[in-house]
């Protein structure tokens, strides 16, 4: 599904964190637009996840604002918070299911927190989100019990539980082979497309980026900010930002200075 | 990184030098790495200086096993030697050697040490982190202990929100599981008394007040205290443990962001399942103790089993065991909402998690102790009037 560009679901407006004296990142703005995969890229330590945690309501930023449908959520009573948080879902680095129940339990903690649904009712939807990530008889598996990407799957069926508007996701591929990084891949495509969900997602797997991204958003450590955002291929051709050019191109930023190398 | 083939290569490594008016040519011959760097380093060193030279040229063509520290060593003698104004060269290096000193960082010969490196705060420094470490923890605990208590009345008015079987999970891991540990160490403790006591108590033929001693010190003090210490060591750690390693995996952030209150969910059932058994195992405690006390009676004292019962029963008093109980219900809560709370403080990684569970089990033993003194001068006031 396109987004349809004129409906942000989510507006970040001058948003700044720091910890200490050590400025993460300086009055970033950008929107998320309804049924989009917008991607978050930059090199390591830039302030992705950082973002990424305000975004989801995890952390306070220093300054700033982030509006989901129009409220703001940064200074949201812990009520209004949570009624947000029924809206989103999130996929953590590590899938962050709880170890002590099985997967269909994990599935089943919000909706039987959130809805009066009977249990038989319940167990149809679990089935039905275990199918939509091909975990069909994981069920009473314990997490311990999966690999790390069918892990991964579990955890993005807990996330769509709810049925959420908007989708996040840390680290989408990190650790994981190239085809389950893959299969990851043509599931966030075919629920976007499918059930028009907004993601929000954070990685740096180039790969991923060109195939799911409708947009990207690039930070930049030395910047403290956003550096280029536009659509993944547009910015790989057209870039002529030199750090921009180098992630999208998987080059070195500058030829190598003067070797600081012992050379015999 | 071999310059022969590794069975060619032989261990030991020959240092053999050649003056030619004042220069010096080093031939090295063997095994040059990090298992014997300080022996050729200083018999290197040695030979260099073992006259007045104006060069040195180190001969690398009969070397067959050179590894990146052995590398750095000859960079390091060559910087050394420049610096004393005497040109140092290495020659007849093949291409796999080169390689090696070609991934040699010339920053390793710069920085002398990591540990000059590490700044070492003064003393009042020192101090003020502490004070300020120890406030922002006493800050942190006074607002979970709130959290926690807003969690347990919303528990209350809500019953249906609690989770049960977890309740009943921590029931049995804190309560059912630490029954024969429990035991055991109240029938030991309850045979120390009986013993102890007896030994004293004989020399004034006072055996009889053996029973008395055993059953007032196990149901007023030991037997809430050593309860609590047992529960703090296996279900305090283990809860701060449970929770820190949740911290680390995400899970907590995962709870956070579904809506759920991390207290309600993870630490009301903790610490309502502790207050529930805390009590039960004490009066287990309290039986075993006197048990025990009944075995040194039995064997020992020539008491018999009809008389220390009816010794014991004429010492309990209901007020006792009541206030012993309520001691060991706070104790419980004490326990369980320090091991939670230390769990929670986790931030990062394995070290974090056994950090605050030491300091779940420590903190929580100290505060018993310290509430046990409390109700020992509340409780003299409390009977008095």
């Amino acid at each position: 599904m396109e987004p349809s560009e004129n409906k942000p679901i989510i507006v970040v407006k001058n948003l700044s964190a720091r910890f200490g004296d050590n400025i993460v990142f300086e009055n970033v703005s950008f929107n998320a637009y309804k049924g989009e995969v917008l991607v978050i890229v930059g090199a390591s330590g830039c302030g992705k996840s950082t973002l990424l945690r305000i975004m989801i309501g995890l952390q306070k930023p220093s300054a700033g604002q982030v509006l989901y449908q129009g409220t703001d959520i940064t200074h949201a009573a812990e009520k209004d918070l949570n009624l947000y948080r029924q809206d989103i879902g999130v996929l953590f680095q590590s899938g962050a299911l709880f170890s002590s129940m099985t997967i269909k339990e994990n599935i089943a903690l919000p909706l039987s927190e959130y809805t009066d649904l009977d249990s038989e009712a319940i167990n149809r939807i679990i089935k039905m989100k275990l199918g939509m990530v091909n975990l069909t008889g994981y069920e009473n598996h314990r997490p311990s019990e999966l690999s790390g990407g069918m892990r991964k799957r579990a955890g993005i069926a807990r996330a769509m539980a709810l049925d959420p508007r908007v989708l996040f996701f840390d680290e989408l591929s990190a650790g994981l082979d190239p085809v389950t990084a893959m299969e990851l891949d043509n599931l966030i495509i075919k629920t976007n497309e499918a059930l028009g969900t907004t993601m929000v997602i954070v990685t740096h797997e180039l790969e991923s980026i060109y195939k799911i991204a409708h947009r990207v958003l690039m930070l930049d450590k030395e910047a403290k900010g956003i550096i280029a955002e536009g659509k993944p291929l547009e910015l790989k051709e057209q870039a002529t930002d030199p750090r921009v050019k180098s992630f999208f191109l998987r080059q070195l930023p500058t030829a190598p200075a003067e070797p600081r190398f012992y050379v015999n | 990184m071999t310059t022969q083939s590794q069975q060619d290569c032989q261990t030991a490594y020959k240092i053999a030098s050649k003056w030619r008016d004042l220069n010096i040519f080093i031939y090295l011959t063997g095994e040059f790495g990090l298992r014997n760097l300080t022996v050729f380093t200083g018999d290197v060193k040695r030979e260099i200086s073992s006259q007045k030279a104006q060069s040195v040229t180190i001969d690398f063509s009969q070397v067959c096993y050179l590894d990146s520290a052995a590398a750095l060593a000859f960079v390091q003698i060559e910087k050394e030697s420049a610096a004393q104004k005497i040109p140092c060269r290495l020659v007849n290096l093949n291409d796999e050697s080169k390689g090696i000193f070609s991934v040699i960082h010339e920053d390793a010969l710069i920085h002398p040490s990591f540990k000059s490196e590490i700044s070492d705060d003064g003393f009042i420094r020192q101090v003020g982190q502490a004070s300020l470490d120890i406030a922002r923890d006493f800050v942190h605990s006074v607002t979970f202990i709130g959290e926690l208590l807003v969690a347990l009345l919303y528990t209350l008015r809500h019953p249906k929100s609690l989770r049960g079987k977890d309740v009943l999970f921590y029931v049995q891991r804190a309560g059912v599981d630490g029954l024969p540990i429990v035991a055991l160490i109240g029938l030991l403790i309850g045979l120390i008394i009986a013993f102890m006591s007896f030994l004293q108590l004989k020399q004034l033929g006072a055996n009889i007040y053996v029973p008395a001693l055993v059953s007032f010190g196990m149901i007023k003090e030991l037997g809430p205290i050593m309860t609590a210490i047992l529960v703090a060591g296996r279900s305090g750690s283990a809860f701060a443990a449970e929770i820190g390693t949740m911290v680390v995996n995400e899970e907590v952030d995962a709870l956070h962001t579904m809506g759920f209150d991390p207290i309600r969910f993870l630490a009301v059932p903790k610490v309502l399942a502790t207050i529930i058994v805390v009590p039960i195992l004490t009066i287990y405690a309290d039986f075993f103790g006197i048990i025990g006390g009944l075995l040194i009676g039995v064997t020992s004292l020539d008491l018999t089993t009809k008389t220390y019962i009816t010794q014991s029963i004429k010492t309990i008093h209901v007020f006792d065991v009541v206030t012993s109980l309520i001691k060991a219900a706070v104790f419980a809560g004490l326990i369980s909402a320090i091991g939670c709370q230390r769990g929670f403080q986790v931030r990062a990684g394995a070290q974090d998690v056994g950090k605050y569970t030491t300091s779940a089990v420590v903190t929580a033993i100290f505060l018993i102790v310290v509430v046990d003194s409390i109700f020992a001068v509340m409780l003299y006031y409390i009977k008095r009037y």
